[in-house]
């Protein structure tokens, strides 16, 4: 069961990972990553790394992806993109 | 002498003395035996059986290397004060309306994730989590009031009230435990082995964790409304 859930999370990130890569949309880009930082975060809870699963689901899903977002806000702004 | 060489000359004279480097380092390194513990996790491990703390983890980021932790909160607040110098001379002058179903979820969700926050703070020393995390919890339910609620914002008395009640709390714990058991953050506090596991226990390990979150959440609270507001802003 272990064995599943680790190669499906590999899988999922893997896949994710390079579906953010070939996005043109940049807003999308963000949000799959977001999505390669929660497959981490089982990773690393099956793993049996509980501590580094809570920071990487507050710091690398939550807040990181709000300053990315935050950033690409402010540069439409300036640039009309 | 002449000390203006060619290019070419520098170059391999930096190749050079590079090389020399690498090789003693490599020498020094080889001459260093097998160490006897060849895992340091495994020493830590059986050094964090000793302080009653459930949270391996907490024990050696709080206990064996709280200074370095110290340092880590110094940091933050550096990055946090950058910030704050860099965007806040603006102020929040349009305001958007924001998402009807957004304004009514946060009325419920905003309980909770402080909740949460605070229990990921004061259980710090028992399940996994604390300070650091629990802080940025509680940051990110200011986040969730702060894109729900156009007139909000976060009190600045309040917030650096907090953030140097917290910073010199910490350093006052260090003290005692200097004064006490003649270590910097020593633990001064009874810490029962048999104890391990209950909600007071592991000495002054929780007490730190407690101020560590409400530093980290009061920081990450700031740098969070200036990211907001300095975007509406334009």
């Amino acid at each position: 069961m272990t064995g599943i859930i680790i190669l499906f999370s590999f899988l999922a990130v893997i896949l994710v990972a390079f579906m953010s890569i070939i996005q043109k949309s940049l807003p999308d880009a963000i949000i799959l990553f977001m999505g390669v930082g929660l497959g981490a975060v089982v990773l690393f809870f099956v793993f049996q790394a509980p501590d580094v699963a809570l920071t990487e689901a507050v710091i690398g899903s939550g807040i990181s992806t709000l300053i990315f977002l935050m950033a690409l806000k402010h540069l439409k702004a300036e640039h009309e993109l | 002498m002449n000390f203006k060489r060619d290019i070419a000359t520098r170059t391999y004279s930096g190749f050079a003395i590079a090389a020399l480097l690498i090789l003693t380092i490599l020498n020094i390194l080889l001459q260093i035996g097998p160490p006897d513990i060849q895992r340091a996790g495994d020493q830590l491990l059986a050094m964090s059986a000793d302080d009653g703390v459930a949270n391996a983890v907490t024990s050696v980021v709080v206990y064996f290397r709280g200074f370095d932790t110290l340092g880590e909160i110094a940091v933050l607040f550096i990055a946090a004060l950058g910030i704050g110098l860099m965007l806040s001379a603006h102020n929040r002058t349009t305001h958007e309306e924001s998402n009807y179903i957004l304004k009514k979820a946060s009325r419920m969700l905003f309980p909770m994730i402080m909740l949460f926050g605070v229990y990921v703070m004061i259980y710090g020393h028992l399940s996994p989590g604390g300070g650091f995390q629990g802080g940025v919890i509680v940051a990110s339910g200011v986040l969730l009031l702060l894109i729900s609620r156009e007139e909000f914002e976060v009190p600045h008395s309040v917030i650096s009230a907090l953030e140097t009640f917290a910073g010199i709390s910490y350093v006052l714990i260090g003290l005692i435990g200097l004064l006490v058991v003649d270590k910097f953050l020593g633990n001064f506090l009874p810490n029962n082995i048999s104890q391990m596991g209950m909600l007071f226990s592991g000495g002054v390990i929780p007490l730190i964790y407690i101020v560590v979150g409400i530093k980290v959440g009061s920081e990450m609270s700031m740098i969070v409304q200036n990211l907001i507001q300095r975007s509406d802003d334009d």
